[in-house]
């Protein structure tokens, strides 16, 4: 009778995947639109897309940093959100699972575009509730190489932007920062699609005009209607290190309650939410 | 055999000329592939094991050679922190930040610093310390205050005394540091700012030594040549004649460089020095070779007959000179040390092509001579004979030597034995920033930094745990699979394909286990996913309990030695992984200085560093431990670079151990520049000492080969025995340190000192061939002979004063000891072997 089961999931499994391909294929047929001419339209989507798909949503994820001499090191954990408004502000909760002596270290991130995040952290080998305060948000996410700001989002006021070229995949945006001194960049472009409005890549150029960090979506998958960046990669191009970020078991408008986004939670990790729900079939 | 080629190149002068032309074009030619090197890494092979291990440490902690810039405010009532400094630091650091070569990243200085503080209760803040120039006094005094409560910062980017700032600027390679250097002087004229700066470093010593070696090599030795023509000048007054020398001394130093060069090897410290220890022994058998050509040619004569009767008597000492000195030089290849190996060899060859040169080239230009043009010689030669003062003071020397030998010879011995003495005080020790003069901006900068800070040299102290443990826990999952079939979920094809597809990981199975583990949690199904998190959970645990360096008593043994090292007063500061802990664990806890310690758990380190991890810069953490753990490194700071402060440091270590032990399985390493100087410095003495014995066995035996009596042999020991003696002797006294031109000139020493007892000891004999009396002989002896010897030492002493001027303190060690061995040679020649001939003369035959 095991067997059988796991041969059900198998075939149900080959099947998802053969639907996703077939969604996506059909969205890249989808390409009658008209071209957006509008910039600040265009960083909308994209921001939308990327960052407020459905009114929540919970995702395992893995990231794997290596350096420049190839040796890695794993980190896991489960994330939880919840968007007040599509493009405002939103709740996130962060917990780690791996490695073991980080088990159960929780992040609370109240975001409010444009201005200050609200950050807490609950370390449980300190048994510590710890609000962090941050002059920026280019602050390194648990020693990868990935920004807080590439979890949660760039605020899309904060830079000035200029679509460069439209060509038949991708709109082409240069963005400068309005204000240069809490940023490590001069400039960064991003390539969105033009079809799911992923920002597909974004390239990092310094003060000596040299492209020094890439943030890339490897593969996008259609989830529940949403296009999703299920595996993303980091590159520093000065070191030759990356980080991976590979995300799986991603559900969206669970109706996760808003409570549950408070400092409460962080000395009480909301088991229900973070245990892997039961396949929908 | 001497005579057939002598006869030869007197047949065919053109012939020889040409050959010799061919030959110094040829090789000249190769001048252009010339490779410097002036990495002093490079006086150990490659394979040898502190430097792998060096090299191994620096790349497990990313670790890359630094400059130093320094920015001093010694005017200002708070030091440098005032707005226009800290502007002039920013706006430095950000231009120095752009520079080909310097690695970004990894750049420390106030403005790419970050600053932990408190921000109201229960909270922590993270920014960057000075990410733009302060505008307010306010905001000056808060990175004053900042820095000051950061360990990790005070005394390496601000000093104590808060009147110097630094930057440290890691690079790429050593061989750019200098060219970067040059980049940030640039950029520090463009400051507007009334401080001071400095750049200092051991890669900026050693470039920079590489840079000026070259302008050295083309004025010094060029300018040693022309007093060496000149002295020639004075003596022989004869320019057509003397020109012979001085072509034939460039194209023995041409020749040798070209071929060093082409045979592919780097021009190291060591072998730029190869010139000028050449001129002048390429000059020394000509001069003995014109001095009693002069002497013989009288107007009228046939140049030819003169010359071979010279060759007939000067041929055999002149060989013999040349394969002493020689293999004085070859000794050098005995050392463990390549780039003395490879110095030694090719003066070696050179001064053996320079007696080539010297029986044939010499003879042949004179053959080619008219002798219109040797008609002024012999007339103001002998003139002077009579006249001169070496003629008249020489003869005196001869009489008080042989009429007081008795006095003379226990002088001599009490001279020896206080010299014994004074080699038993030597002090071993080297500094490349001491290659430069005192007045030398690195030198100054070396002064000025080192006395505000805790010091610019680098040295790394590793511990790495070695630990068996990494193997898989078979037994237990059998045991995990059973429960889980009991439960009715079958997880054994599951198993069965993660370990086939890590049975090849040998290294470190364990890891690779955990790889697969979380893949497989990752896919897992929801039935079996606790049972794969239970597997995980285990084999995650066993990964963090082998993270040694996180455990709280790994930390605490680190603590200890830092302590123990900062409280010794050898060095500036040290710090690590335990400083980075304790101070993110003293703000996580409200920043109390009384939690400034290690937590007490292996996972409360590891959330500490976590927290870290999110700041600006979590790339710090890796130039500390390794990212499994298995490794930390202590860096110290140490304000003296001199391998005697060095040494101390490491036997301070050694004995800390002793007393208390490393943890099991724990292994400690060296690594960095101020360690490897000292290391090549040990080898470099030791390699020395046992060329030097070699040498001087080998050069006793050819001795007693040459003159074919242990008695002669002997005696020609005296002159180089009491010489070598002596200068190291008065190295002892004087406090000179015993470096590395002081090392190599052991082997000049020998190699040149015995010229002259050679040339006096054959030519006192054949005298006594022709009087049959001892005491006539030595009379005879301090005419012509004499002469010859002293004008030898006289223009080689003289010839290199110009190396005094040199900016480089190695090439005015040469130039000053060069005089003094062969004053001191020449004299003991002269006074000591007369005056034992004097005494033993009833024995000698």
């Amino acid at each position: 009778m095991n067997i059988k089961h796991t041969v059900i999931q198998r075939f149900n499994r080959v099947i998802s995947r053969a639907l996703l391909a077939v969604c996506t294929i059909s969205l890249g047929m989808n390409a009658g639109a008209e071209d957006l001419d509008d910039v600040d339209q265009i960083v909308q989507k994209a921001n939308l897309a990327a960052f407020y798909s459905g009114v929540d949503g919970r995702a395992e994820t893995r990231m794997q940093i290596v350096d420049e001499q190839g040796r890695k090191q794993t980190r896991q954990f489960t994330i939880l959100r919840r968007d007040h408004r599509d493009g405002g502000d939103q709740q996130y909760l962060v917990f780690f699972s791996y490695p073991a002596d980080i088990r159960g270290t929780l992040f609370l991130v109240e975001k409010h575009p444009g201005n200050d995040d609200d950050r807490w952290l609950y370390l449980p080998g300190l048994d510590l509730v710890k609000r962090i305060a941050a002059g920026d948000k280019r602050t390194s996410f648990v020693g990868s190489d990935f920004f807080y700001e590439d979890v949660s989002g760039r605020g899309i006021t904060e830079d000035h932007h200029h679509l460069v070229s439209t060509s038949d995949q991708f709109y082409v945006v240069q963005n400068r920062p309005k204000d240069s001194i809490n940023v490590e960049f001069s400039e960064y472009t991003v390539w969105i699609d033009k079809q799911t409005f992923m920002p597909m890549k974004t390239e990092y150029t310094d003060n000596s005009g040299k492209i020094y960090r890439r943030v890339e979506a490897l593969q996008v998958q259609i989830i529940q209607g949403f296009p999703t960046a299920t595996r993303m990669k980091v590159s520093n191009l000065r070191t030759g290190g990356y980080t991976l970020n590979e995300m799986r078991f991603i559900h969206y408008d669970m109706g996760i309650p808003a409570d549950l986004f408070s400092e409460r939670s962080l000395r009480n990790p909301p088991r229900q939410w973070l245990k892997r729900p039961k396949p929908a079939n | 055999m001497g005579n057939r080629i002598v006869t030869f190149s007197l047949n065919n002068p053109k012939r020889v000329m040409w050959f010799v032309a061919i030959m110094v074009v040829i090789l000249a030619a190769m001048f252009p592939r010339i490779h410097v090197d002036t990495d002093p890494e490079n006086m150990l092979p490659t394979d040898q094991s502190d430097r792998v291990v060096h090299n191994t440490l620096k790349k497990q902690f990313s670790l890359h050679d630094m400059i130093v810039v320094g920015v001093v405010n010694d005017t200002h009532a708070d030091g440098i922190y005032n707005h226009n400094s800290l502007a002039a630091i920013h706006q430095l650091s950000s231009a120095i930040e752009q520079i080909d070569g310097v690695i970004r990243e990894d750049l420390r200085s106030l403005a790419t610093a970050d600053n932990v503080t408190q921000e109201g209760a229960g909270t922590i803040r993270f920014e960057w310390m000075m990410n733009q120039a302060p505008k307010t006094q306010q905001a000056v005094s808060r990175i004053k205050e900042a820095v000051n409560h950061l360990p990790m910062l005070q005394n390496t980017l601000v000093s104590g005394d808060g009147k110097a700032a630094g930057i440290y600027v890691p690079i790429v390679e050593k061989d750019q540091s200098y060219r970067i250097a040059e980049q940030i002087r640039e950029i520090i004229t463009s400051l507007d700012s009334d401080d001071q700066f400095h750049i200092t470093g051991l890669p900026i010593a050693e470039d920079t030594f590489g840079v000026e070696m070259f302008k050295q090599m083309a004025i010094s030795a060029p300018l040693a040549g022309l007093v060496i023509f000149i002295m020639l000048w004075i003596f022989f007054r004869n320019l057509s004649l003397i020109i012979a020398p001085m072509l034939m001394a460039m194209a023995v130093v041409i020749s040798t460089m070209g071929l060093l060069i082409g045979m592919g090897y780097t021009v190291h410290i060591m072998s730029s020095m190869i010139p000028i220890f050449l001129m002048p022994i390429a000059v020394v058998d000509s001069v003995h070779l014109l001095s009693e050509f002069a002497d013989r040619y009288k107007p009228g004569k046939s140049p030819k007959q003169v010359v071979t009767e010279v060759m007939e008597h000067l041929f055999t000492p002149m060989l013999f000179t040349s394969v002493t000195s020689s293999i004085g030089f070859a000794s050098l290849a005995l050392t463990p040390i390549p780039p003395v190996q490879v110095f030694g060899i090719y003066t070696a060859l050179g001064i053996a092509l320079a007696f080539v040169l010297t029986v044939t080239f010499i003879p042949a230009y004179i053959a080619l001579l008219s002798e219109k043009k040797l008609a002024t010689l012999g007339s103001r030669l002998h003139e002077q004979e009579s006249h001169g003062l070496l003629a008249k003071a020489l003869p005196h020397v001869g009489d008080f030597s042989i009429h007081h030998a008795r006095i003379i010879l226990p002088l001599v011995i009490i001279l020896f034995s206080v010299s014994v003495y004074g080699i038993s005080k030597i002090q071993i020790n080297d500094n490349p920033v001491y290659w430069f003069d005192e007045q030398h901006e690195i030198q100054v900068a070396d002064r000025a930094l080192n006395s505000h800070f805790a010091g610019t040299y680098n040295a790394f102290l590793v511990l790495t745990h070695e630990s068996a443990e990494s193997v898989i826990p078979t037994k237990q999952i059998e045991q995990w699979i059973q429960r889980a079939k009991k439960r009715g979920v079958d997880l054994t094809a599951d198993w069965a394909a993660i370990q086939k597809r890590i049975e090849t990981e040998q290294e470190n199975p364990l890891e690779a286990l955990n790889y697969e583990l979380q893949v497989q949690l990752f896919n897992a199904e929801i039935d079996s996913l606790d049972y794969w998190q239970e597997l995980a959970d285990m084999v995650g645990t066993a990964i963090t309990d082998r993270k040694y360096f996180q455990k709280p008593d790994a930390l605490h043994y680190i603590e200890s030695l830092q302590q123990a090292l900062d409280e010794s007063g050898y060095v500036g500061k040290s710090s690590a992984i335990t400083d980075l802990v304790k101070t993110v664990y003293r703000e996580l806890l409200g920043g109390d200085q009384q939690n400034y310690r290690i937590p007490t758990t292996s996972n409360a380190v590891a959330q500490t560093i976590l927290s870290f991890q999110g700041s600006h810069r979590p790339q710090d953490l890796w130039h500390m431990v390794t990212p499994s753990y298995h490794s930390a490194a202590i860096w110290l700071q140490l304000n003296s670079g001199d391998n005697i402060d060095m040494t101390k440091v490491i036997q301070f270590v050694e004995r800390y151990v002793e007393q208390n032990p490393l943890p099991d399985n724990v292994r400690m390493d060296w690594g960095g520049l101020t360690y490897i100087n000292v290391v090549w410095q040990d080898e470099m003495v030791t390699g020395m000492v046992g060329s030097l014995i070699g040498a001087f066995l080998a050069v006793g035996l050819i001795m007693i080969l040459l003159f074919r009596s242990v008695t002669f042999g002997l005696l020609a020991m005296i002159p180089l025995t009491v010489t070598i003696t002596l200068i190291y002797g008065v190295i002892g006294f004087i406090g000179k340190d015993y470096d590395m031109p002081v090392a190599i000139l052991s082997s000049l020493t020998l190699g040149l000192s015995v010229d002259f007892a050679i040339h006096f000891l054959e030519r006192t004999r054949s005298l006594y061939k022709e009087t049959g009396d001892w005491l006539e002989a030595l009379k005879q002896m301090y005419q012509e002979p004499a002469r010859a010897i002293s004008r030898n030492a006289i223009v080689i002493a003289i010839g290199f004063t110009p190396l005094l001027l040199a900016p480089l303190t190695p090439y005015q060690t040469v130039g000053i000891f060069l005089a003094a061995i062969m004053a001191i040679s020449c004299v003991v020649t002269f006074v000591a072997l007369p005056a034992v001939i004097r005494l033993i003369h009833p024995w000698l035959k």
